[in-house]
């Protein structure tokens, strides 16, 4: 689902850009290396987060590394991880990060919100234990705990994600905001430490009674705030 | 660069259509490299053709590697958070 998201948020994208006039290379080269920074991050975030359940003394171990690999994502640790890579792009090729970043920062709530049903799907990322309407059981083969009933997490973020995107939207074309990713970082985190809330699922890295995604909403809301009242350094032109 | 874009697109491809599952995170770092130098590539208009190829090679591979990897990780499991 997160790769479907992708592929039409990257098509919305550069249909966008087009009709704009803007440099489609410009774009690929800051969202490749996003990404590079988003893969490499969500990993690290991850490894982070369930140090303790890390066998390190196995980690020289092929398979051992392997199961690693395979293992999970941490989306905070990609974000973060992709918002340094697409700085460091900016800085080498002299590309105006923000140009393109207000254009098109609406985009990655819509995708996030694809992977989230496809957390849905796999069971991963679930609720916690809730016998009100709309609980779901997940079943024997899902990540999620079998047989009990579960709020479904997921589709809360995922519809939350959808009204992020709208509101970024919205917020370009009407009220033609020029602080659109400081916006971002605002509402998402907002919603983010809501839905870490309901979140039941192992391995959250609970720091002073706060899990690590509530932490890092609670720095993206104070960076958000400040990119607002000071300058960005994201302002980059050639 | 447009080469190189070539060469690590095509690798990426075979990565993906082979053993996406073990190492379709290493096809997919070996994509995003040929993308960004793709994308470089295609600013030189001499070199454009070449560089092309490989952005859309490499565009695939990714593709590939990710609907793999992301598969199999799903099917072994071990996905804690995300």
């Amino acid at each position: 689902m997160i790769v479907i998201g992708g592929l039409i948020a990257n098509i919305i994208a550069v249909a966008i850009l087009k009709k704009k006039k803007m440099d489609i290379n410009d774009f690929i080269i800051l969202e490749s290396f996003g990404l590079l920074g988003a893969f490499i991050g969500a990993k690290l975030l991850y490894i982070l987060v369930s140090a303790n359940d890390i066998q390190w003394s196995r980690i020289t171990e092929w398979s051992y590394l392997k199961s690693i690999m395979q293992g999970g994502f941490v989306f905070y640790g990609g974000f973060i991880g992709g918002i340094i890579m697409s700085f460091i792009a900016c800085r080498i090729f002299k590309i105006n990060f923000l140009s393109y970043a207000n254009e098109v920062v609406f985009l990655i709530p819509l995708a996030h919100a694809f992977g989230r049903v496809g957390c849905f799907m796999a069971g991963c990322c679930y609720g916690i234990p809730y016998d009100g309407p709309f609980s779901v059981v997940f079943p024997e083969n899902s990540f999620a705990i079998h047989g009990a009933k579960l709020f479904p997490v997921q589709l809360f973020e995922a519809v939350g994600l959808v009204f992020v995107s709208i509101i970024l939207l919205l917020s370009k074309k009407v009220l033609h905001n020029k602080y659109q990713i400081e916006l971002y970082f605002i509402i998402y985190g907002c919603l983010r430490f809501v839905t870490e809330a309901y979140r039941y699922d192992a391995a959250r890295g609970v720091f002073w009674g706060l899990s690590t995604s509530r932490w890092i909403s609670i720095l993206m809301i104070i960076i958000g705030l400040t990119f607002i009242i000071r300058k960005n350094p994201f302002h980059c032109t050639k | 660069m447009g080469i190189a874009s070539l060469v690590l697109g095509i690798i990426a491809i075979v990565i993906g259509i082979v053993s996406a599952g073990l190492f379709g995170w290493l096809g997919a770092i070996l994509a995003i490299i040929g993308i960004i130098l793709g994308a470089v590539g295609r600013k030189n208009p001499e070199k454009s053709g070449i560089s092309t190829a490989g952005l859309v090679c490499s565009i695939i591979g990714l593709i590939l590697c990710l609907i793999f990897y992301l598969a199999c990780a799903a099917c072994v499991g071990g996905l804690g958070t995300l």
